[in-house]
């Protein structure tokens, strides 16, 4: 019954008005961010759009190219004007991007037997990936280049078949295997594919760290600095279950903001999951989901439970940590300080396992990320994924033996006159002993 | 008059500085017991032994019969402890901080709300029990925590600076209540305060102490005879001078 009222306390902190609508609000924001980044995905991946081009040769020939660009299904508007200042001129039309076929320009493709030069002008606006990608100019002059190459080939006597053969001399049929496991797609598209499916999981473990670290650092801070704690422990009530009912609490408040967050991601990251791959790569439209199945690499219920024990541990951890670090603190501005420690150890597993494969980094760097035991979670997802058990269950090991030495010493701390007299500010107290004397 | 508190010999050692050296003293049934001393004289220290927080080095204090060091949960259910600036929990309203504690203390739901109601009474914060302890001022939140420390009627309640941030009113109120509970009520309390008109008009018998070391404990007419001082206030400062390490 005293346990009980302990958690219930414990849980009111934790649960208040301002976790409810951080919480809702994070949720309804990657919702969003999903529903937008998937439909700017799908206005860069459609290939229509407006090209404007300033025909200066205005011949037979340039109407061509012009009309296959319009066949590819582009929308083009054909414009007129002329500036040295190209600037001045993208304004005067007012338009971001431009193709300018020269005077000239049927001349020198069909009768000097030169490479005819074509202007393409883009207006930069922002160094984002998707606003460049949005340029349809591009892909018009590619087409226009295509054209004039089979004008060309034609223009010398080889058949429509020739021309193809020479467009693409190889067909290259790609075949992936996992294992024993094989699918027609590149390796590049899959590798692809799972960063993006396993980008939920890293972040996910760093919120989760980060919270779960400062929910019990800050309850325990705040006992001891409102001196809350000495009335607690000089009450009819254990210190085992003081600490055990913090422990607990925060627990399960990690635990149902990793879910929501979880739930949160899975909408955020559903567009890309379900979205078809092009035809073109494969042969035949297929989901994201099929190959990873065709492959063995979709993670199934007991991979998810995996993936979940090894969160679980993680959170068990962080709370051992930040149980150690929490007594630590006397003053509000040392209860920031002490979250430094974990900030640290989240962030370098998070930013390095983004960018390489952990595993396949030199013995020295991976030993040395691997004795940070928050790496173990970062990398789970890809251990399951993989097969790499060994790895998975030795990680969830050194974390479970971590987990125990730090309660270990936790339990030293609050169990004995430590929690009272242990401090991190040793400036203060050597200012303290200068002052005494 | 029967001993609730039996403080023996007690001594605490922190790795260089000897806090509390050898100290003794008692406190019988319905008696009001102050510790002063200057700051730094082990008071705290002594204090939070006797609360069971911190392990003694050598020595023993027995509340009630309990030994601190073989039964402190025992001691922890005869007594009540009031830090010096204790705050309370500012997420609940004082209702709620008065209904939690009391769930640590009482065995059975009835005893708990026999508890709550007590301390409502005790408190007079009447309507604000309702509010959030973030809106309380300092004074609110002394009463609150006070009413909290008696509402147990613990055999011995252990306050540090009691009146500290009450106004005159409310610390002569504080006071009355103190003097009510231990003569009418039989509670025992271990006081320490800076406030030397307080502990003269409040406490039975006064120990002070410095340097770690209890030096003389006494009536406070027997201490003003003793010393042939006018009040506390000149005995006190005699009593430190006079041990003053150089």
């Amino acid at each position: 019954m005293k346990f009980l009222n302990l958690l219930k306390k414990e849980l009111r902190e934790l649960i208040n008005k301002q976790m409810i609508i951080g919480l809702v609000i994070t949720f309804a924001m990657l919702l969003a961010i999903g529903q937008i980044t998937s439909s700017v995905m799908d206005d860069v991946g459609s290939d229509t759009g407006t090209v404007n081009i300033c025909d200066h040769d205005k011949t037979d020939y340039t109407k061509q190219l012009i009309k296959a660009v319009s066949d590819a299904g582009f929308e083009v508007k054909e414009l007129e004007g002329d500036s040295s200042d190209r600037a001045q001129l993208l304004q005067d039309l007012d338009v971001e991007n431009l193709i300018i076929i020269p005077e000239g320009f049927t001349k020198e493709v069909t009768e000097s037997g030169k490479s005819g030069v074509i202007e393409k002008i883009s207006s930069m606006q922002s160094s984002s990936a998707l606003a460049s990608l949005n340029d349809k100019s591009s892909a018009a002059v590619e087409i226009m280049e295509n054209t004039t190459k089979q004008y060309i080939m034609t223009k010398n006597g080889l058949t429509a078949e020739e021309t193809a053969l020479i467009d693409s001399p190889l067909s290259i049929n790609e075949v992936t295997v996992v294992k024993d496991k094989s699918a027609a797609i590149s390796s590049e598209t899959i590798s692809s594919l799972i960063s993006t499916q396993s980008m939920v999981i890293p972040i996910v473990v760093f919120i989760l760290v980060m919270f779960t670290s400062q929910m019990i650092i800050t309850a325990i801070s705040t006992e001891k600095i409102d001196r809350t704690l000495e009335t607690l422990l000089s009450a009819p009530v254990s210190r085992i279950s003081v600490l055990f009912s913090k422990m607990l609490a925060a627990a399960i408040v990690a635990l149902i903001n990793a879910a929501i967050y979880m739930l949160g991601f899975k909408g955020y990251m559903g567009s890309f999951l379900e979205g078809e791959i092009d035809a073109s790569v494969i042969g035949e439209a297929l989901t994201v989901n099929d190959i990873m199945k065709d492959l063995g690499l979709k993670i199934g219920v007991s991979g998810y439970v995996l993936v979940g024990l090894q969160m679980f541990m993680t959170i068990l951890v962080c709370l051992a940590v930040s149980l150690i670090l929490g007594a630590l603190v006397n003053d509000a501005k040392s209860a920031q300080t002490v979250l430094m420690p974990i900030m640290v150890c989240a962030m370098i597993p998070y930013l390095v396992s983004m960018i390489y494969d952990i595993n396949l980094l030199s013995p020295a760097v991976r030993t040395l990320l691997y004795a940070i035991p928050f790496t173990h979670t970062f990398t789970a997802m890809n251990n399951i994924m993989f097969g790499n058990m060994t790895l998975y269950w030795g990680g969830l090991a050194y974390q479970v033996v971590l987990f125990i030495i730090c309660m270990f010493f936790a339990l030293k701390i609050f169990t004995s006159d430590k929690i009272f007299t242990i401090s991190l500010n040793f400036g203060q107290k050597r200012k303290l002993k200068k002052a005494n004397k | 008059m029967a001993n609730v508190l039996e403080v023996k010999e007690l001594s605490k050692q922190y790795s260089k500085v000897l806090a509390a050296n050898k100290i003794s003293f008692t406190i019988g049934k319905g008696e009001i017991f102050a510790l002063i001393g200057p700051n730094g004289a082990g008071k705290t220290t002594t204090i939070r032994m006797i609360s069971t927080l911190i392990k003694p080095t050598a020595g023993n204090v027995l509340v009630d019969g309990h030994s601190i060091i073989s039964e402190p949960d025992k001691v922890r259910e005869c007594i009540t402890y009031l830090p010096d600036e204790a705050g309370a929990y500012k997420t609940m309203t004082g209702k709620g901080y008065l209904k939690f504690m009391a769930g640590i203390f009482a065995d059975t739901k009835n005893q708990a709300d026999e508890f709550v109601n007590r301390a409502s009474e005790m408190s007079s914060l009447g309507e604000r029990l309702d509010e959030k302890i973030a809106s309380y001022s300092r004074g609110m939140i002394r009463k609150l925590l006070l009413s909290r420390a008696v509402m147990t009627r613990p055999k011995l309640a252990i306050l540090d600076e009691p009146t500290s941030g009450l106004d005159v009113i409310n610390a002569l109120e504080i006071r009355k209540m103190i003097k009510k509970l231990a003569h009418e009520d039989g509670m025992s309390f271990l006081l320490s305060s800076h406030n030397m008109l307080e502990i003269e008009y409040v406490s039975d018998r006064v120990g002070i102490i410095s340097g770690g070391i209890l030096h003389t404990v006494g009536r406070i007419d027997e201490l003003k005879e003793r010393y042939n001082a006018a009040n506390l206030e000149e005995v006190f400062e005699m009593v430190v001078n006079e041990n003053e390490v150089p």
